[in-house]
């Protein structure tokens, strides 16, 4: 690594692989209730489930920018960290407030708001650490002389995330206004500033891992982040059909949503463009194969599957149905997940100093995992367009067609075992990088 | 060939104009949400059903206005599709209404908290929501086929017993259809029957039901009202 303080990263990265693991776990959970088998019941109802399963992917995503922040800003400032010890504290500060929040959910604890159901006194303790963070790197950014494009869209995205976790804390008593903010921040974050996050990640592995010029991909990092803007924002109203908001948002967000897709299809060109154009062969390739494949696989998740779940006549019958996790799966996955995984693979021979990226294991853990998603987005998609038909079109009983599906559930859980096969591969090649000790290379510049 | 310079004035270009946009609309759906939502009607009790609703997170299972987890049904209509009769007694004991069916947490809500979160449903219920959520178009033909000279359904059979038994092709399938009930059955067994389900047959999972005797008399006529077609 360039710089001593890169090595909080590891820690983050460390977090990612924790609660990526419990993650899937609570996943588990939840597939063999809706296979019929819900024995932890008593113990782990199914809201407790799936709280901490959303909440641990929100909660890694977050530490794998954080952790990808602190990995990418060093390097692009050309100096230390401001403050590394602060980078440690709000850390283990990060791991303390999730946990809490986790074990909260278990006690019936928390808030009923899909996705934000962290309670509220822990809220202010997130927006709290999440704004060191933003110092600590804004200050980095601040002190150095070089300011490049993809640390400043990274600075921005992270600092609108924060920001934009404000609305969700809106106080009111009216259903339809909960909702309306609370899609302020869970829209706003993964169609809107989250992309700007991933293009800017995206653009850095790019440079590193491609060789092409660093102004051919920044432009170009604008435009994609733009295209982002211009769909994502409007885009919102893909949420606001059928809560209760005015009638003219099923135009407004049909037209938009529908040209989310583009920003994704864009990246997902430029991430191949890039990678074909790039005259250097970095040996790292499995970290190339994780970058081109997040910009492919976001396109199919969250663009296509997007797309044709938020068609207003569309959604009319899929909102509220298991269509919804057939989408949610492959974007998270596809967008987030594997942009996280992306960076994690070409930092960890940099900061261990071992170079394992040519071991079967790490080809494996892409192939294996990708594939696994596939088959779960399908099984997904089974159940889902069938509870969509004799549920919502013929008008069947919810709990009969609840049977109905149950066998997919089957199909889901070894689609997710799959899955897992591949993650575990991910996790245990992390592991047996070891320690973040390898030799720092960098010398920091100094502000003129 | 387009430079950076120009692709940065359009991100920031088009970021600020589309913003603009967007608060400019929330403004607006600010303006209509009191009218559109009903607000003069939140009363306290409707208030305090929505932290009830919050507070024990039944979005990790329902969804309500088609948002939540896909586990448990959707309660938007829920006030006019099962009625107060039927929420009451599902939230007093989940395991009354289902047994062995898929299970509820039972929260130990006070008969105060019911009435709130019954107050909220029916709130909710009446929020326009744009038409969602809509008719199953496709099962309509079962239900006419039931034809102009059927009896009328009482409120109380299309709100508590069709959850889980069916009628001429729609309803629950938990207990038996109850297509020619009448003819299997006569009117006194069926009272008795409805009174006390355990009583006539120990162990079965047919619920005491919370009826009036209003509602029982109904129910019964209706019920032995319901023949066999003939052959």
């Amino acid at each position: 690594m360039k710089f001593q303080s890169q090595k909080v990263a590891w820690g983050f990265f460390a977090t990612c692989m924790l609660l990526f693991t419990l993650q899937i776990v609570y996943g588990f959970i939840m597939a063999f209730a809706h296979a019929g088998f819900d024995g932890l019941h008593q113990w782990i109802p199914f809201n407790t489930a799936r709280a901490s399963h959303t909440n641990l992917l929100v909660m890694w995503m977050l530490s794998g920018f954080m952790g990808a922040a602190y990995w990418i800003i060093p390097d692009e400032t050309d100096r230390e960290l401001a403050w590394p010890k602060l980078a440690w504290a709000q850390l283990i500060a990060f791991v303390v407030v999730g946990v809490t929040a986790l074990i909260g959910f278990h006690f019936n604890w928390w808030e009923g708001r899909k996705f934000l159901e962290i309670p509220r006194p822990l809220d202010f303790l997130v927006v709290a650490d999440v704004l060191l963070f933003i110092a600590n790197i804004g200050w980095t950014v601040w002190k150095s002389p070089k300011k490049s494009t993809t640390s400043m869209v990274l600075f921005f995205g992270l600092l609108a995330a924060a920001l934009l976790y404000l609305p969700g804390m809106i106080p009111t008593d009216n259903q339809t206004v909960d909702s309306f903010w609370r899609w302020w921040v869970v829209h706003l974050w993964v169609e809107g500033v989250w992309e700007l996050i991933m293009g800017a990640i995206l653009s850095y592995l790019l440079i590193k891992l491609t060789g092409v010029d660093r102004e051919i991909i920044e432009k170009w990092l604008y435009v994609i982040v733009g295209f982002t803007f211009l769909s994502g924002i409007l885009g919102t109203g893909h949420h606001y059909y059928y809560i209760g908001t005015p009638r003219y948002w099923l135009m407004v967000g049909g037209v938009f949503s529908a040209l989310e897709p583009l920003s994704f299809l864009g990246m997902a060109i430029y991430a191949f463009a890039m990678a074909k154009k790039g005259g250097r062969t970095h040996p790292n390739r499995v970290a190339l194969l994780w970058t081109v494949g997040c910009a492919f696989m976001s396109f199919v998740g969250a663009g296509f599957l997007g797309f044709a779940h938020t068609i207003p006549q569309v959604n009319m019958y899929t909102h509220g149905t298991l269509v919804t996790a057939m989408h949610g799966h492959m974007a998270f996955w596809g967008a987030y997940a594997m942009l996280i995984l992306g960076i994690i693979t070409y930092s960890m021979p940099l900061l261990t100093g071992r170079k394992l990226y040519e071991h079967v294991t790490a080809g494996f853990a892409f192939w294996v995992s990708n594939v696994g998603m596939v088959a779960m987005t399908l099984a997904f998609a089974v159940a889902g367009v069938t509870q969509v038909v004799l549920e919502r079109r013929v008008g069947m009983d919810f709990l009969t067609v609840q049977k109905e599906i149950s066998v997919h559930f089957i199909g889901l859980i070894l689609a997710a075992s799959l899955f897992t096969l591949g993650a575990a591969a991910f996790i245990w090649n992390f592991i047996r990088y070891g320690m973040p000790n390898a030799p720092v290379t960098g010398v920091a510049v100094a502000k003129e | 060939m387009l430079s950076k310079s120009a692709a940065k004035a359009f991100f920031l270009g088009g970021t600020v104009l589309l913003s603009a946009i967007f608060l400019g609309l929330t403004w607006d759906t600010f303006q209509q949400i009191p009218g559109r939502t009903n607000a003069a009607a939140l009363t306290d009790s409707v208030k305090r059903g929505k932290h009830l609703w919050e507070d024990n997170n039944c979005m990790g299972c329902h969804t309500l206005f088609g948002e939540g987890a896909y586990y448990a049904p959707e309660l938007t209509k829920v006030f006019e599709r099962r009625g107060p009769v039927f929420i009451a007694a599902q939230l007093k004991n989940p395991q009354a209404m289902f047994p062995g069916e898929r299970n509820m947490t039972n929260y130990h809500f006070e008969d105060a908290q019911i009435a709130d979160l019954v107050a909220f449903f029916e709130w909710c219920g009446k929020v326009d929501l744009n038409g969602f959520p809509a008719k199953p178009t496709l099962g309509a033909p079962a239900q006419r086929a039931a034809g102009p000279n059927a009896p009328p359904r009482p409120l109380i059979f299309s709100q508590l017993c069709i959850t889980c038994h069916a009628l001429e092709g729609a309803g629950g399938t938990v207990g038996p259809a109850l297509d020619g009930v009448g003819s299997r059955f006569d009117a006194a067994y069926l009272d008795r029957w409805l009174r006390d389900p355990a009583a006539v047959k120990p162990g079965t999972k047919m619920p005491k039901l919370p009826l009036d005797e209003a509602q029982l008399t109904e129910l019964v006529t209706f019920l032995s009202s319901q023949k066999e077609m003939a052959r």
